[in-house]
């Protein structure tokens, strides 16, 4: 096989997987709530319910395209794509594996290892807040407008925390690619700990954390999108596919950011204490590490599902609060203290 | 020819004059958008990954938001911005300042011929760790400076909106 062709089996299995793992949140996320709630949840389509998001996807296609008549027509048509987009890029600079030698060729298991696949993913997530934005603005009704400001405001305040936590790990591994930053994750740290960024990073993990859920707009920091306050903000006016893509778009968001959690927190692909590529083919390990990894990340999204049904939401001004007076300057003197300690001890 | 150049560029001179002639805000701060993509691409054509990502995450993922968060709060849908500015003098000044910007633009292509193209590039030309090293060693002291003056913008900024402190 020509490289090129490798390249785009790698392109398309990624989004096919990212939208397939999309597609089971949405199940995951109703039949977790259920059971959190002592509900039995959607269960009629398939077993277990499973074909409850083909239903889904059925009926938001089927649905009469509704644009307001006051709307901005082309803006609006926008919004939903320009969301939808820059969570799926963000997927090729992750690496959801680690090597698999097919035919004496070696394979790595990303779509393309750039030495700044850490800041594409930065930036990608300032440009997703367009959509949001262009949504709200081009619909003309209050909740709407409400809702596209408040997703400014706040994604702009918790990009800067999240900048700050990801720079600590930046300055321990030196370096900005997403695969050598999982590479310097493998061994032991102090000598019984794995080697992780979790371990190292403690307080960083948790300003992440924090801003991630904010980034993605979940509960506790949906106001953007509150349905007691706002009737779901700047997608109030949205139907059909429109919807779709919103919707469908926030759960391709969470499948990135606990991608990257795992990246950059928690070994990637590695097992603790275990290397894996010395007992098993290259073939049977490329496999193992992809599911490794996958393991890692179903359970950062089930921590999204498990979190979301679990706190209530927080007041606009308490939110605002939280990322200006205490998220900052927790970061920034994280920041401090990491650089130091990298500076004395190297 | 280099069609990867000439499409991102008709694309950002497209935008520009897209940005400026509209008359409606927020597609207007979209055209912005538009040019700042596509001069972020040009910098990818010139080997020049980390610029072309600040280009992005930057202008487009902060200063632009905070514009477009600014129209949001002023400007609804249906309405359009006012008509074009009257008072003479304030176009003549335009006018003036156009003239000298696009002198500056004439006087800086002057030495356009004498670029030759290289075709091999230093090694780990444009890799992040050597953009560090050129900011902390040769240009520490423009860069000090420059955070002072953000930082002096910073406080009249503060001072402005706060009126008691």
């Amino acid at each position: 096989m020509a490289d090129w062709q490798i390249e785009l089996i790698k392109v398309v299995f990624i989004w096919a997987w990212a939208l397939i793992i999309a597609v089971v949140m949405t199940w995951v996320e109703r039949r977790a709530s259920a059971m959190m709630q002592d509900r039995l949840g959607p269960n009629r389509a398939g077993p277990f319910g499973l074909l409850q998001p083909l239903a889904d996807g059925i009926k938001l296609f089927t649905k009469e395209d509704i644009i307001p008549e006051r709307a901005r027509k082309i803006l609006f048509v926008l919004g939903p794509p320009l969301f939808a987009l820059p969570a799926f890029s963000a997927y090729a600079v992750i690496p959801f594996g680690d090597k698999i030698v097919i035919g004496g060729k070696e394979i790595i298991l990303q779509v393309s290892d750039v030495n700044i696949g850490f800041l594409f993913i930065l930036a990608l997530s300032a440009i997703a807040v367009y959509g949001l934005v262009i949504g709200g603005w081009a619909s003309n009704s209050k909740y709407s407008i409400l809702g596209g400001l408040r997703a400014t405001a706040q994604l702009i305040s918790y990009e800067v925390p999240m900048g700050l936590a990801l720079l600590t790990i930046v300055l321990l591994d030196g370096t900005f690619s997403l695969r050598e930053i999982v590479l310097q994750q493998q061994g032991t740290f102090l000598g019984f700990l794995p080697n992780w960024g979790f371990f190292k990073q403690p307080l960083g993990f948790i300003i992440f954390l924090v801003a991630a859920y904010a980034e993605a707009n979940r509960v506790p920091f949906d106001l953007p999108e509150c349905e007691s306050e706002l009737v779901t903000g700047y997608h109030t006016e949205y139907g059909s596919m429109r919807l779709g893509l919103y919707l469908f778009g926030e759960y391709v968001n969470l499948v990135t950011l606990s991608a990257i959690t795992v990246c950059l927190f928690f070994g990637g692909w590695s097992l603790p204490y275990v290397d894996m590529s010395k007992f098993l083919g290259p073939v049977s390990y490329g496999i193992a590490s992809f599911f490794v990894f996958f393991f890692k990340q179903a359970f950062f999204l089930f921590l999204f599902v498990w979190v979301r049904w679990t706190v209530p939401r927080f007041r606009y001004d308490q939110l605002m609060g939280l990322g200006w007076k205490a998220l900052i300057p927790l970061g920034l003197v994280n920041l401090f203290i990491t650089a130091l300690l990298v500076q004395l001890t190297t | 020819m280099d069609y990867y150049f000439i499409i991102f560029a008709i694309m950002a001179v497209g935008a520009a004059i897209f940005t400026i002639t509209v008359r409606d805000a927020l597609p207007s701060a979209l055209g912005l958008l538009t040019v700042f993509i596509a001069l972020s691409a040009l910098y990818l054509h010139l080997h020049a990954p980390l610029i072309a990502i600040f280009q992005v995450s930057i202008y487009a993922g902060a200063i632009l938001v905070l514009v477009v968060f600014v129209i949001m709060l002023l400007i609804t849908p249906d309405e359009q911005l006012g008509s074009p500015q009257k008072n003479i003098s304030y176009r003549s000044m335009g006018a003036i300042l156009g003239a000298y910007l696009i002198a500056l633009l004439i006087i800086g292509m002057k030495g356009i011929n004498q670029i030759v193209s290289r075709k091999g590039l230093p090694d780990g030309f444009g890799h992040p760790s050597l953009v560090g090293e050129l900011f902390f060693k040769h240009y520490l002291l423009h860069f000090e400076m420059a955070s002072v003056l953000l930082l002096v913008a910073l406080i009249a900024a503060i001072y402005l909106a706060k009126k008691k402190l």
